[in-house]
C-alpha cells in the first residue's frame, strides 16, 4: 500500500514550503519532493515598468538579499544601455554585494542552522531554535547578531538605507563614497574577522558530531556552477559562468549571455517553484548545484589569504570536490570570511573614493542580461524592452531554482537513510527538513509572516487516511 | 551620558498589497516633526540581529499588518509585546516577542515594547493597499506618533 509522509510547511526556511514523502508497499521511501507552495508573480510585475525603476524594484523581491537582485538587474539594465560603469561605480556595486554576501550568510548559518549544529538533530524543538542558542552559547549567538550587522551597516552607509536601497542605478552607482562612511565601515572589520574566525573555530570542532549527516545529506555526485574571474577564482560581481563535474571535469564556461545554451527551465505541476536544469544533459540527468559549495569546488582559490587557508584545510581534509551539501554550511563562513577580506581590500584602495561613480546613456538595445552570485547562488535576470526602454518581458533564475533537483534529490536521499515505515519521530523528520536547510533556499520573495508556522507532518495511505499525524 | 530614544519597527513587504502598509507609516512617520526625536526603521521582515538594535531604545512600537478573516479590514489594534518565544515558532520571521527575548538573553536587557497593527484584506501581489487600509494609514500614524511620544515626554 502506498503511503505518503507530508511535512508542511517546512520551518526555518526563507518562505513556505513543504516536504512530501511517498512511502511503498513495505513501508520504505519511494519518492520525495520538495514543494514550494506559495506563487511568486514578480516576473508578472515587471512587465510594463521603465527600465530606470527595475533595479529598486527588484529590490523589493526580497528582504534578505535584496542587494543580489539590485546587481543582477542593474547589470541587465548596463547590458541595455550599452554602458560600461566607471571601475569605481562597479568597486562599489561589488562592496555592497559583498557586505549582503556576509550578513545573509550570518542569518543563514547562525540563526537558521546553528539550533541543528548545537544541540542536535533528535534534541527537544523548546531548545533547538536561535533563543536556546542565545541561552547555551551567547558568543555564538551573538557573533552571528554582529556579522547580520556589519554587513547591514555597511548596506545602510553606502546605500542611505539597509533595506531596498535605490543607490545602484543602471549605469552605476547613485553617490560616491565619502572618507567618513569609509572609515565607519573600515572600523567594524577587525570584530567582524574576530566572529567569523570564533565560528570557524566552533564549527570545525564539532564537525565530528555529524559524521552520519554529512555523509547522507546530500551526498552525491552532481555537477556545480559559479561565476569565476579571469584566475578562475571566486567571483560574486562579475565574471564567467563554470560548470565542473562532480570530478572536476569542465562542462562548461560561458559568458551569461549565453546562459539559455546551457541553463533549460521547466514547470513542475505540484510546486511553483520552477526547477533549472544543465541542458546538455537534459532534465533527467542535469541536476546542478550553486552556492556557497559550488562555489568553493568550481573556482580553484578564493584569492585572499584568511579564505585560501581554510579552504586548503577543507579540501585536505574532505577533497577537492566533496559531494554532500551538509558542507554549504562550513562554506557559507568561508564566503563570510572571504566577503570580509574582500570589503577590507576595496576600502583600503584610495580610489575607492573617486567620484566619477555613474555613465549615462540611453536605450542601446532591446534585450539586456545581469548576472551576479548572490548568497545562495547564481543569480541571472534578463530583460526584454521596447524602444522607449518598458519592459515587455522579465525572466529571473534564482538560486533556488538551480538548486530545486539537487534539493529533491537530497531529501529522497535523507528520507530513505533516516526514515523507516510509519513512524514519525522528530529527530528523523528533523533532518529531512534539515537538509533542505544547507542550500538555504529563498523563498520569502513574497511571503508575509501570519504568526506562528507549525510543523504539521501527517502519514497519508493511499486511499487518503491519515495514518499517523504530528504537530509541534 | 547617552539618551535612549524611542524606537518604530515597521515591516512587510511592499509589493504584496496590504502588506506594505508598514513602509506606508514609516515613510509619514519620518516626513512629520513630531517625530525628530524617535528613530524609524523599516523592514521587510523581523531577524533576530534586532535584539541589538533595540537594546539602546527607550522603547519600542512595531508596526505591522494583521491578516485575520475574522477581522474588518482597516481596523487598528495596539497590544503590548512581551518576552517570549513560543517553541513552535521556528521560522526565520521571529516574532516582536523574540525579539524582546533574544535582548534579555543575549545583553540582559529590553525596553518596554508595543505593537500597533491594522488589520488587512489582502496580501496577494501588488502595489496598492486597499480602500479600508489606505483609510487607516491617518490613525496608525497618530497612534504611533502618540505612543512615541508619551515615552519621550515621560
Amino acid at each position: 500500500m502506498a503511503r505518503e509522509i507530508t511535512i508542511d510547511p517546512v520551518t526555518r526556511i526563507e518562505g513556505h514550503a513543504r516536504i512530501r514523502i511517498s512511502l511503498g508497499d513495505a513501508g520504505q521511501v519511494a519518492d520525495a519532493q520538495f514543494q514550494v507552495t506559495q506563487f511568486r508573480g514578480f516576473e508578472k510585475i515587471c512587465q510594463g515598468r521603465p527600465l530606470a525603476e527595475m533595479p529598486s524594484l527588484m529590490a523589493r523581491i526580497c528582504g534578505i538579499c535584496p542587494v543580489s537582485h539590485l546587481i543582477a538587474s542593474a547589470k541587465a539594465c548596463d547590458d541595455i544601455l550599452a554602458v560600461k560603469p566607471p571601475k569605481v561605480g562597479e568597486d562599489l556595486r561589488a562592496l555592497m554585494n559583498l557586505a549582503q554576501i556576509v550578513q545573509s550568510n550570518a542569518l543563514s548559518l547562525f540563526h537558521l542552522a546553528s539550533p541543528d549544529l548545537l544541540f542536535g538533530f533528535d534534541a527537544d524543538p523548546a531548545m533547538r531554535n536561535i533563543v536556546g542558542v542565545a541561552k547555551s552559547n551567547p558568543q555564538l549567538a551573538m557573533d552571528g547578531i554582529y556579522l547580520r550587522k556589519f554587513g547591514q551597516h555597511a548596506i545602510e552607509l553606502l546605500g542611505g538605507k539597509r533595506i531596498h536601497p535605490a543607490w545602484i542605478v543602471p549605469g552605476g552607482v547613485e553617490s560616491a563614497l565619502t572618507a567618513e562612511k569609509r572609515d565607519e565601515i573600515r572600523a567594524m572589520i577587525p570584530e567582524a574577522y574576530a566572529a567569523a574566525d570564533r565560528a570557524l573555530v566552533w564549527y570545525k570542532s564539532n564537525l565530528l558530531n555529524w559524521a552520519e549527516e554529512a555523509e547522507t545529506f546530500g551526498a552525491f555526485p552532481s555537477a556545480f556552477m559559479s561565476l569565476v574571474d579571469a584566475d578562475g577564482n571566486v567571483a560574486h560581481y562579475d565574471g564567467r559562468l563554470r560548470v565542473v563535474d562532480h570530478d572536476g571535469t569542465l562542462l562548461a564556461d560561458f559568458d551569461a549571455h549565453d546562459y539559455a545554451d546551457y541553463i533549460g527551465e521547466y514547470t513542475d505541476e505540484a510546486s511553483f517553484l520552477k526547477p533549472t536544469y544543465f541542458k546538455p544533459r537534459g532534465i533527467e540527468n542535469g541536476l546542478y548545484r550553486v552556492g556557497t559549495l559550488a562555489r568553493a569546488i568550481v573556482a580553484e582559490r578564493f584569492g585572499t589569504p584568511r579564505a585560501d587557508v581554510e579552504l586548503d584545510a577543507f579540501r585536505s581534509r574532505f577533497g577537492r570536490y566533496p559531494s554532500s551539501s551538509f558542507h554549504y554550511h562550513q562554506t557559507r563562513l568561508f564566503d563570510i570570511l572571504y566577503g570580509i577580506e574582500r570589503m577590507e581590500m576595496y576600502l583600503d584602495d584610495p580610489e575607492i573614493l573617486a567620484t566619477r561613480v555613474a555613465s549615462h546613456a540611453e536605450v542601446n538595445r532591446n534585450v539586456g542580461i545581469g548576472v551576479a552570485e548572490a548568497p545562495r547562488g547564481t543569480l541571472i535576470h534578463h530583460y526584454v524592452v521596447d524602444d522607449d526602454g518598458i519592459v515587455q518581458t522579465a525572466n529571473l533564475i534564482i538560486a533556488t531554482g538551480h538548486n530545486a533537483a539537487a534539493m529533491n534529490a537530497s531529501v529522497l536521499q535523507v528520507a530513505r537513510h533516516f526514515v523507516r515505515g510509519e513512524r514519525i519521530e522528530e529527530g528523523m523528520l528533523n533532518r529531512v527538513e534539515a537538509v533542505i536547510r544547507c542550500y538555504d533556499p529563498c523563498l520569502s520573495c513574497s511571503t508575509h509572516a501570519m504568526g506562528q508556522m507549525p510543523l504539521h507532518i501527517s502519514l497519508v495511505g493511499y486511499d487518503g487516511e491519515v495514518l499517523d499525524e504530528v504537530r509541534r | 551620558m547617552t539618551l535612549h530614544r524611542p524606537l518604530v519597527i515597521a515591516y512587510g513587504n511592499r509589493l504584496r498589497g496590504d502588506d506594505a502598509i508598514g513602509w506606508v507609516v514609516a515613510d509619514a512617520l519620518r516626513d512629520d516633526v513630531r517625530m525628530e526625536p524617535v528613530d524609524v526603521l523599516a523592514v521587510q521582515q523581523l531577524t533576530p540581529d534586532l535584539a541589538n538594535e533595540i537594546t539602546t531604545a527607550s522603547r519600542v512600537v512595531f508596526v505591522d499588518a494583521r491578516l485575520d478573516p475574522a477581522l474588518t479590514p482597516g481596523v487598528v489594534a495596539v497590544d503590548v509585546v512581551l518576552p517570549e518565544f513560543d517553541a513552535g515558532l521556528m521560522t526565520h520571521n521571529v516574532g516582536a516577542g523574540t525579539i524582546l527575548s533574544l535582548a534579555e538573553a543575549l545583553y540582559g536587557v529590553h525596553p518596554p515594547a508595543v505593537a500597533v497593527t491594522v488589520a488587512i484584506e489582502s496580501a496577494e501581489p501588488g502595489a496598492d493597499l486597499s480602500g479600508a487600509v489606505s483609510a487607516s494609514v491617518s490613525q496608525l500614524v497618530e497612534t504611533v506618533i502618540r505612543l512615541c511620544t508619551e515615552t519621550s515626554n515621560a
